[in-house]
Parts: structure tokens; C-alpha cells; sequence
């Protein structure tokens, strides 16, 4: 899936979904849960905390 | 480099800023070196900010991206504004404190020109500053994270 996709299904910008992806911001719980839903996967799997 | 259309946005608007405010400061300051300040008018200090709003218009017509706001770009905007409040309201601090110095009979004018005109273009330039900082604090949180 592209980043344009995830941005598109999530509702956010490409930019973002590329700053999720760089750890260079940290989204809201309701794009986090967004995300997660698009995989299909649970929260705990697509975000870490360190 | 990968710029957004917010990105390109706020370049755009810094350079639009810089270029028209720095043109404008720089004759009104250097003509206060030579003793004409008080020939600067209301009208003068408008040109600049109508030309402004024009040009930022036309740039950002041009620019018109399809991505509408999302919470990162507001995070990032709210975030960038705390630095533009603080660049302005020192700046009002400081003009207020000499106004009022020089006014209760202190000695010690550090403007040197405490005219109404020149306040108003010491005030116009501390907003022009602020927005200024609130730019580049933007544009650092699009490449840096926040």
C-alpha cells in the first residue's frame, strides 16, 4: 500500500503518514486507531512505545 | 527535498514578507539616518501591507494545493505561534517601558526618536518580526518533527 493510500483511507495528509513513518511526529489516538483498522491489526501491533 | 504544499506555502509567504517589509524598513530607517523619517505618512506604511496581501494572494492561488488541514499542519501552527506571540510581545515590552521612561522625565532615550511615526514603524516591524519567526518556526517543525 502506498503512503498516499494509508493518507487517503486515515484522512490525512502523505506528509504525515511519511513523518509517522520517520518518527518525526507522533498522530492522535484516532489516527492511530485509523491506521491500525486499515491493516487490520491491533493497535499494539503497528505502534511501539519506547 | 520532498516539500508539501504547506511548505511551499510558508516559503512563499517568508519570502513575500522579507522581501516587501525589508525593502520598506530599509528605506524608512535609512532615511531616519539622514533626518526624513517624518516624511513617511499612514499611507506609506499601507503600500507595503497591501502589496503584501496581493502578492500573498496571487502566490497562494497559484500554490492552491488539494490537501485541506490536517492535525498535524494544526499542531505544527499552534505550536509556531507560542514563538511569534513571545518575539512580539517583547517587543511591545520594550517600547512601552522606554515610551513610558522617556515620558515620566528619565534621562535616557535609547530610540533616540521617540516621534509617533517612528514608534508606529518600531511597532509595524516587531508584528512584521513576529511573523516572521512564526514561519521559520513552522517550516523548522515540518523538517525537524514535532
Amino acid at each position: 500500500m502506498s503512503q498516499q493510500t494509508l493518507a487517503d483511507k486515515v484522512g490525512v495528509s502523505r506528509q504525515t503518514i511519511f513523518a509517522i513513518e520517520k518518527d518525526k511526529y507522533s498522530p492522535s489516538l484516532e489516527v492511530a486507531f485509523k491506521i491500525s483498522n486499515v491493516f487490520k491489526v491491533p493497535l499494539e501491533e503497528v505502534f511501539i512505545y519506547d | 527535498m520532498d516539500l508539501s504544499y504547506k511548505e511551499k506555502s510558508l516559503i512563499a509567504s517568508l519570502a513575500v514578507t522579507l522581501l516587501v517589509f525589508g525593502w520598506y524598513f530599509l528605506q524608512f530607517f535609512s532615511s531616519r539616518v539622514f533626518g526624513h523619517s517624518n516624511e513617511f505618512t499612514f499611507i506609506d506604511m499601507l503600500m507595503p501591507i497591501t502589496l503584501m496581501v496581493v502578492l500573498e494572494v496571487i502566490i497562494q492561488s497559484l500554490l492552491a494545493g488539494k490537501n485541506k488541514e490536517d492535525e498535524r499542519d494544526a499542531l505544527i501552527a499552534a505550536s509556531s505561534y507560542k514563538n511569534g506571540y513571545w518575539v512580539l510581545s517583547i517587543g511591545v515590552w520594550l517600547l512601552l517601558v522606554q515610551l513610558l521612561y522617556v515620558a515620566s522625565g528619565g534621562g535616557y532615550d535609547i530610540l533616540l526618536d521617540s516621534s509617533p511615526v517612528f514608534i508606529s514603524h518600531l511597532l509595524l516591524l516587531f508584528f512584521i518580526l513576529a511573523e516572521v519567526s512564526n514561519f521559520i518556526t513552522q517550516l523548522y517543525y515540518y523538517r525537524k518533527g514535532v
